[in-house]
């Protein structure tokens, strides 16, 4: 399993999101998933991910991965709302005190609304989204099990899914080709990093979401109904 | 930019290519979605693509081809196609071919690229200035086509020229870049 990481050490991101703790000895990859209570598949195809451009997911999961996959895409949820994001805008704060120009405050100001709209979103997922899905599980084991959310459906979550990565394109260009640089080469360089650590990620939460998990919701979905 | 789904042919012409000494960055794809998807990323002067990819995307290939229009296209033809299929591209390569003449017919496409290394294509023009400014001044794309009596998909067009060339989508990243260039300057923004 170690090799695994050490060949992309990114996938350190996925552990994390997993909830898999390091060191992993010399464990192989489906006794660090026994040991964590995940179904390796899900392990494989999300590593896939990692590891791969255009890799589409086979594996057919089950109702009840659900919960696994939540499990992770809140864990992500934590990564990018605690730790990347305020990194992020903690570094363009110092950069702002080095490069005075007027461009780094609006950039600071850019990246601070674009952080709270991040931040909707997340909230939107986190107390709407997957609570849903969560009771979505909870009536297939208990048929009586009052829904508290009856209108929503994840055709609807599906429309509120809006392009996140746009304004971190948007940012990376204007770092390398326009902002006028000024005492700020390492922490724009670090800066920059950080960027492309978040886009990776988000990349694969969203194919995450898009291929694995609003499909499977859309099966429990029909699948209730047709127990109706 | 090599469209071709077997590595061993993309491995062999792009090492040909590099060989020549091409100052150039070659990139690989392997459906029809991703050329659209690097071609609107990143600027390309050529694509040299197996005809296959073409077969069952005419239409969208005859958009693609209009949208940029100084990318050239090579065909990269190891098994028959129909000559109307073939026409539609600007030279070919034949897998035959000597590594001397994929050269030539590379060398040559590039030629005639126009603005070739020039920076002049990732300029803003005039008239996507004023776009721009409008932009930043936060009126919506309708609002500035009635303002500069354009129709509203002009605009639009225009909005896309903008950041196929800048490389930034949403306005208020736009707006940084206008006040990098000094397009506008920070009193003319409206809070």
């Amino acid at each position: 399993m170690s090799d695994v990481i050490i060949n992309n050490p990114y996938l350190m991101l996925l552990l994390e999101h997993f909830g898999i703790d390091v060191p992993l000895q010399e464990k192989t990859m489906h006794e660090v998933c026994c040991d964590n209570n995940i179904n390796t598949e899900i392990f494989l195809t999300f590593a896939n991910l990692y590891n791969r451009n255009n890799y589409v997911p086979k594996a057919p999961f089950s109702f009840t991965d659900v919960l696994t996959i939540v499990t992770y895409l809140k864990n992500s949820h934590k990564y990018y709302s605690e730790e990347i994001y305020p990194n992020i805008l903690s570094t363009i704060k110092q950069m702002n005190e080095l490069n005075t120009h007027k461009e780094m405050a609006l950039v600071e100001k850019f990246f601070g609304t674009y952080f709270s709209e991040v931040k909707e979103h997340l909230d939107y997922e986190n107390k709407t989204v997957f609570p849903y899905i969560l009771e979505l599980i909870e009536k297939i084991e208990n048929p009586d099990y009052p829904m508290r959310q009856t209108n929503f459906s994840v055709d609807e979550y599906q429309e509120h899914h809006n392009d996140i990565e746009e304004k971190l394109d948007d940012l990376k260009n204007l770092l390398i080709k326009y902002l006028p640089q000024k005492n700020d080469q390492i922490l724009r360089r670090k800066l920059l990093f950080s960027l492309f650590e978040l886009e990776y990620d988000l990349n694969i939460h969203s194919q995450i979401e898009d291929l694995i998990l609003i499909p499977l919701v859309g099966k429990i979905e029909s699948h209730l109904k047709k127990k109706k | 930019m090599i469209a071709e789904t077997s590595s061993i042919v993309y491995e062999g012409l792009a090492g040909i290519i590099y060989k020549t000494g091409a100052k150039t960055l070659i990139s690989r794809a392997h459906t029809f979605e991703e050329i659209q998807q690097s071609c609107a990323k990143r600027r390309c002067e050529l694509i040299i693509i197996n005809p296959s990819f073409v077969q069952n995307n005419v239409k969208p290939f005859h958009t693609l081809k209009n949208q940029f229009e100084n990318l050239k296209w090579i065909g990269l033809v190891y098994a028959y196609y129909d000559q109307s299929l073939l026409s539609l591209f600007d030279a070919a390569i034949n897998i035959s071919d000597s590594s001397e003449m994929i050269s030539a017919v590379v060398q040559k496409a590039l030629d005639h690229t126009p603005l070739k290394h020039s920076h002049a294509e990732d300029v803003l023009s005039d008239r996507e200035i004023d776009i721009l400014k409008l932009l930043t001044t936060g009126l919506a794309n309708k609002e500035i086509a009635d303002k500069l009596n354009i129709s509203v998909n002009t605009v639009i067009t225009h909005r896309k020229n903008i950041s196929h060339k800048t490389g930034i989508k949403s306005v208020s990243g736009l707006t940084i870049y206008a006040v990098v260039k000094k397009l506008i300057t920070l009193e003319n923004l409206t809070e």
